[in-house]
């Protein structure tokens, strides 16, 4: 049985169909990348598997179970608003745990100072979101959604914004985490190389309606650990070239 | 520079001040219609001793914060349930929109002949001009939460009652504060409204009472006394507002 499951997902907004009917499985502990056109749907099947949106028709299963509405089992990281500016890094963090009533006060402090070191934000526990880089706000994102204690992470072009360097540290530490907390990513983007480097898997999107244009097993050619030396081989470079390839093979001239 | 901004904002009252005392002292107009500031100050402060201006001024402001904090505990509540649930939006917007353009000083009459001519008329004034100005500003403040912000809550396993209050409010806070300085200055026009047409107390009375002598310099330190307190009053929330705040600031 596969860990999470699209069955004949689709999704139409009155005569938009944005989703054709979408199959795909996620194992446990993958990072699958969705790349593709920006509007191509790929976000709104995201945010499906989210519970912030239901498919039109079809289901997404995990774990055997149908998805219905949000819980902590799926957490989000939005590319801008994704923390509180009211609430201190930690008490971003800590408020991934604040209606759960299976953890202890004492236990939820903990919690809360080991997912900050492991972000490597313990020294900004105290400062206020809008007081840090858009790099760091991201981690504290990254943290909160641990915290909660999701199994899988929602990212929504979360380093889009970023500049170069702090994008490229960033993945380099997302990929640590996730293989470290064994968590399953599910991460839009349309950007090629950030999905070569970070993923697992490629799912390349046709233009709208969403539909599988290409899958690409990235561990499979490059293997699981990736690092910054690994951007610069022949390898990378070939593999980057091929989506590439998909992806301008998708674009037509009102792209200009 | 804050520092070199306030002292940018004194020089020019200075400015202005130096320049109204020297059209009033050179006789270019008639010390009827302009006396100078000067004139003015000693008005004030005689108004002090000799015509309770103080009193006046207690009770204009206490009309003022008591009709303003029934309109807004009113308004920040309805508010909010009109920008959270769409359904509460579109039954009150029409109506709320209607009343909104009615002008104050129209309901005047109307008001009188409902509450007489003592405190409900001049509380139901303001409370007027303020409720349905508040209200449609806090019900756009809640929508304009970012949907991002309701979406983690939602992802954390918050309900929709806890995200009104964990999100929505913490969220619309610093606007919300904002909103409500500028509606209590409105507040004052409303004020002076009311109190022209039937009071024989607050400032309004005491500035319409002079016009009647013809005592320019009493109108005018009457004026200026509604103005210092509306500086005053601003400069406080304004303070307060960078004190609770301060966590917006990058």
């Amino acid at each position: 049985m596969s860990y999470l499951a699209f069955e004949n997902v689709t999704k139409r907004y009155g005569q938009t169909e944005v989703v054709a009917p979408f199959q795909l499985t996620v194992a446990k502990g993958e990072l699958v990348a969705f790349l593709g056109p920006s509007g191509c749907g790929k976000t709104t099947l995201m945010r499906m598997v989210g519970g912030l949106e239901s498919p039109t028709s079809g289901r997404i299963v995990l774990s055997g179970e149908p998805l219905g509405g949000p819980d902590r089992r799926r957490g989000m990281v939005f590319q801008s608003y994704s923390a509180f500016p009211w609430l201190t890094v930690e008490g971003n963090v800590a408020y991934g745990m604040r209606y759960r009533t299976d953890l202890t006060a004492a236990e939820k402090k903990d919690r809360t100072a080991h997912f900050l070191a492991l972000v490597g934000l313990t020294d900004f526990r105290d400062s206020w979101p809008n007081r840090i880089s858009g790099g760091m706000r991201q981690r504290v994102a990254i943290a909160r959604t641990l915290a909660a204690g999701s199994e899988i992470l929602l990212m929504d072009e979360p380093f889009g914004a970023l500049d170069a360097q702090r994008r490229e540290f960033l993945q380099v530490a997302l990929r640590r985490i996730q293989r470290d907390e064994g968590k399953t990513v599910i991460f839009v983007t349309h950007d090629v190389e950030e999905a070569a480097f970070l993923a697992d898997r490629v799912i390349v999107f046709t233009r709208r309606p969403a539909a599988i244009l290409a899958e690409v097993d990235v561990t499979a050619q490059l293997g699981p650990a990736r690092s910054l030396d690994l951007r610069e081989s022949p390898e990378f470079f070939a593999l980057r070239n091929k989506l590439l390839h998909l992806v301008r093979s998708t674009a037509t001239e009102d792209d200009t | 520079m804050p520092g070199s901004k306030s002292i940018i904002g004194t020089a020019s009252t200075l400015a202005l001040v130096l320049a109204w005392e020297a059209v009033s002292q050179g006789g270019l107009v008639s010390e009827r219609f302009l006396p100078a500031p000067s004139v003015v100050l000693v008005t004030l402060w005689k108004m002090i001793f000799e015509r309770d201006l103080l009193y006046h001024a207690g009770v204009s402001a206490l009309r003022v914060w008591g009709a303003f904090l029934i309109a807004a505990a009113m308004a920040v509540p309805i508010g909010i349930m009109m920008g959270s649930f769409r359904w509460v939006g579109a039954a009150l917007e029409p109506v709320v929109d209607f009343i909104r353009y009615l002008p104050v000083p129209a309901l005047v009459p109307l008001s009188i002949i409902w509450f007489g001519v003592g405190e409900g008329t001049k509380i139901f004034l303001l409370w007027l001009g303020t409720f349905f100005q508040l209200v449609l500003l806090v019900a756009d403040d809640v929508r304009r939460v970012p949907h991002e912000y309701h979406e983690t809550a939602m992802t954390v396993g918050a309900t929709g009652s806890r995200r009104l209050l964990d999100v929505s409010l913490p969220a619309m806070l610093p606007t919300l504060v904002d909103n409500m300085r500028i509606t209590l200055g409105w507040c004052w026009t409303y004020l002076i409204i009311a109190e022209i047409v039937a009071a024989n107390s607050g400032l309004g009375f005491v500035i319409w009472q002079a016009r009647r002598f013809f005592q320019t310099p009493e109108v005018m330190a009457g004026v200026v006394t509604i103005g210092i307190i509306g500086l005053l009053t601003d400069q406080v929330i304004r303070a307060a507002h960078r004190r609770w705040f301060g966590y917006l600031v990058r």
